[in-house]
């Protein structure tokens, strides 16, 4: 089920927040685990039994964890059985048709080995990541044990978060999920993330994917410059719209996720970017991988090596194909430039240039996460830096979408912001931010029910 | 910390207005059938515990829920102006012009099925082995040529090349096929199409008609021996697809001559008297009052004109009002529409002598359609 939905909107949300305040608070964390298991079967029942099989065993290596550290055994042996085994469930069902034909590739006498046909698990890849971090935090002792297998299934299933993240570390809600306390004001700015997340997805970034859409098939360097600006927006307002709308939704319920983006666009370097950009994708990784695996503690030549690592994983994280391997490394090696030299020259150099630098690295990376064959990514490529003449048709694409684009720019940077929260206590801008909040909301509705409204021309009888 | 009155607002707002939305999904009346849309809308999903394991039910819930939305009209209305209002109609398929005009966008070439209906145009009249007339009726868009695209259209200009694409078609034809000049008479004269539809308008459609029979030597009534009955309250097909639905509507032209011409279509054995279904009036799509709509293949007699000939018109729903004026002029005119009618119209003419065979097409349908290839 997607937020932007009117099953989810004008159904599922006020029924589950109906259900959820007429329930005892023994009741809240099983009656959000069960709407939360309808919220993810809604579209693949079927797999339904995956999540199951997932909850149950990292419950069970928690407990097992913890256990052997009451016995005073070692726990390493179940730490890797349990990596092992989510890391299984990922690979099988995200990987497993990407490894054999990268196998097959390599070695042509495979080819007649065949998979049967997977579809890729909604949400897969975060609610794995955030499994695993449950059972680390336990072995770590970074957080206690859950006894509780419906509180532990909450956790993971929790609905807000389960599809598009962000990844919530248990050691960072393993308190709320016990101990919350619901109340009006974070239920009212809840509100307000919420609105403004499905904003930034619908009256945003679908249009911006659309401008994008509409590019690829037109000629002319500026119209492939504005097309994959486009796409830069769009993929920034879809992800970071998902998770205020995540973030929003906890508030209702009264949990606090972590903030996943914070205006990764007005970055000045790479280094500063994905520091700013999926956030807790980034924390994940450097928390269970990067420092695991040694970190900047075990000299440069080995922190490289750990960059690289992880930066391939990253990429990998994000889609079975080679082009997010690429990606991965491509940030990769710019992270290891700057570390190395770069950041202390960009120290010297103008604001606005270092500005310009991260973003059209930025914005060239986008092409590379979007096209997953390399031919056509040279085609895009060659688009951009080759001149050619716009048509008449592409400068009307541009000139229809300028404005709109105006707002998504200004939308990424934090000016708004900024000049709301200096005024935060008046009464204007607080009554304001209602209206305009409602007005957001209503154009969300009419767009969304624009996409079903399908005029047949010709009609007999 | 003591809860202030903004906060409470906001959730009452937030949530009243989900409860208020959920209510009326399952209190108000659901329609079957959009008018507007010209389609019939999602039907209540029926549970099932086959369609639910499949996530099928999931599928026309979603669906239903969205085609029964509370307010579709407003919303979808909403909607419409944001876009016309940031800029982005021209992305859209119709365009809102000067005058509250709104037309098609600019008809694309398409190769593929500009090669399919010439070659069938030709075969066809190769295998009568006898001239046919053809024409292409030139968009509402292109006649509107100098009005601007209304509302923030930045550096926007569209241009309409339906001239330079009739010109190539009609010079894909041989011989046999003789092309009527439809340009010179709609050029430059938008109010030969409606406002708010894709047809042209009764009197653009007795201009064809004027120019066809002076092209043939034929007789033809004039103007004035037409009495006009006006209609208000048409608003068309480009109306509903911008659902701007400020618009106004329009006037849409009975023009009544006394003869008595009976029609009778493939679908009924029923002769109607004149040409006009008055009870079309009523429904949302007026233009349907020619000729009750679309049908695979109409017969129009007129008994005055005995021994005129005969006329067989190959057409699309452009003819619907043509056809009207036409029979004014033959004993009889035949209608046959190829994306319903699936029987040999070479078959047709060998049964009936026919003293004129048209071939007539709006641009639009030449561009996209290529049920001619049924032609044979």
């Amino acid at each position: 089920m997607l937020f932007s939905s009117n099953v989810f909107l004008f159904a599922f949300l006020p029924a589950v927040l109906l259900m959820y305040y007429l329930s005892p608070r023994w009741l809240r964390n099983p009656v959000l685990l069960l709407v939360s298991l309808f919220f993810y079967g809604w579209g693949e029942p079927a797999y339904l039994l995956l999540m199951a099989v997932t909850i149950v065993l990292n419950y069970l290596c928690g407990a097992w964890v913890h256990i052997r550290r009451e016995k005073g055994k070692r726990m390493e042996g179940v730490l890797i059985f349990s990596v092992v085994g989510n890391m299984l469930i990922l690979g099988y069902f995200k990987y497993a048709g990407f490894f054999l034909d990268s196998v097959q590739a390599l070695i042509p006498s495979l080819s007649k080995v065949s998979l049967p046909e997977i579809v890729l698990p909604i949400g897969i890849s975060f609610y794995i990541f955030q499994s695993l971090s449950y059972v680390i935090d336990v072995y770590r002792q970074d957080a206690p044990v859950q006894k509780n297998l419906l509180t532990f299934g909450t956790y993971v299933t929790l609905f807000p978060q389960l599809i598009a993240g962000p990844i919530v570390r248990y050691r960072d809600v393993a308190e709320q999920m016990e101990n919350r306390r619901e109340n009006i004001s974070d239920f009212a700015s809840g509100v307000h993330l919420f609105v403004a997340g499905l904003s930034k997805k619908v009256l945003l970034a679908n249009p911006m994917g659309n401008l994008w859409n509409l590019a690829q098939a037109e000629q002319g360097t500026a119209v492939a410059w504005m097309g994959i600006i486009a796409y830069s927006l769009q993929i920034y307002f879809d992800f970071s719209g998902y998770s205020d709308m995540a973030r929003g939704l906890g508030r209702m319920f009264g949990f606090e996720f972590l903030e996943n983006f914070n205006y990764p666009y007005i970055s000045r370097s790479i280094t500063e970017f994905w520091r700013r950009w999926h956030i807790s994708l980034s924390t994940w990784f450097r928390e269970y991988v990067y420092i695991p695996l040694g970190g900047n503690r075990r000299g440069l030549k080995r922190q490289i090596v750990n960059l690289l690592i992880v930066w391939l994983l990253t990429g990998l994280w994000h889609g079975a194909s080679w082009n997010f391997v690429l990606w991965g490394l491509y940030y990769a090696v710019f992270l290891i430039l700057e570390k190395l030299f770069l950041l202390k020259w960009m120290e010297r150099i103008p604001r606005g240039v270092c500005h310009v630098y991260t973003l059209v690295i930025v914005v060239l990376g986008w092409a590379l996460f979007y096209f997953e064959s390399l031919p056509a990514l040279a085609d895009f490529l060659a688009r951009l830096f080759l001149p050619q003449a716009v048509t008449q048709t592409g400068i009307n694409l541009i000139s229809a979408h300028l404005p709109l684009m105006a707002v998504a720019v200004f939308s990424a940077t934090p000016a708004a912001k900024q000049l709301l929260d200096a005024r935060k206590s008046s009464t204007i801008i607080r009554y304001g931010k209602i209206a305009a909040a409602a007005c957001a909301l209503l154009l969300c509705v009419a767009a969304l029910a624009r996409q079903s409204y399908n005029p047949f021309i010709y009609f007999r009888f | 910390m003591k809860a202030r009155k903004d906060e409470i607002l906001t959730i009452v707002l937030f949530c009243g207005f989900l409860s208020v939305m959920l209510l009326c999904y399952l209190l108000l009346p659901k329609k079957d059938f959009s008018e507007k849309e010209k389609r019939y809308l999602e039907k209540a999903p029926v549970f099932s515990g086959e369609e639910l394991l499949s996530g099928k039910l999931s599928d026309s819930i979603e669906k239903y829920m969205a085609d029964h939305i509370p307010g579709r009209d407003f919303f979808v209305g909403l909607d419409a102006y944001v876009s016309l209002l940031s800029g982005r109609q021209i992305t859209g398929d119709v365009r809102l012009l000067t005058g509250e005009r709104i037309v098609e966008a600019p008809v694309e070439w398409n190769e593929t099925a500009v090669q399919k209906n010439v070659s069938a145009i030709l075969s066809f009249a190769d295998s009568l082995d006898r001239p046919i007339d053809f024409m292409i009726i030139p968009s509402a868009g292109w006649a509107s040529d100098n009005s601007r695209v209304a509302t923030l259209d930045f550096f926007g200009q569209e241009s309409y090349a339906d001239e330079q694409h009739i010109s190539s078609v009609y010079g894909r034809m041989d011989e046999n096929v003789r092309c009527m000049d439809t340009l010179n008479v709609m050029r430059g004269r938008e109010e030969l199409y409606y406002r708010t539809d894709h047809h042209w308008t009764s009197e653009g459609a007795y201009e064809m008609y004027r120019a066809y029979m002076t092209s043939l030597n034929r007789k033809y009534l004039s103007k004035e021996e037409f009495t006009v009955e006006s209609v208000p309250g048409f608003r068309g097909s480009t109306y509903s697809r911008s659902a701007l639905w400020n618009v106004s509507g329009e006037d849409l032209e009975l023009w009544h001559s006394g003869t008595e011409l009976l029609v009778t279509n493939g679908e009924s054995d029923d002769t109607h008297k004149g040409v006009f279904y008055r009870q079309r009036l009523e429904e949302n799509d007026k233009y349907t009052v020619y000729l009750d709509g679309n049908h695979s293949i109409v017969r129009i007699e007129n008994p005055a004109m005995a021994g005129a000939g005969k006329l067989l018109v190959i057409r699309d729903s452009y003819s619907n009002s043509l056809g009207c004026f036409l029979a004014e002029s033959y004993e009889t005119v035949v209608l046959v529409d190829m994306r319903y009618y699936k029987k040999p119209a070479s078959q047709l003419c060998a049964q009936e002598e026919f003293a004129d065979i048209l071939v007539c097409y709006s641009i639009g349908n030449f561009m996209s359609d290529t049920n001619l290839v049924w032609l044979r």
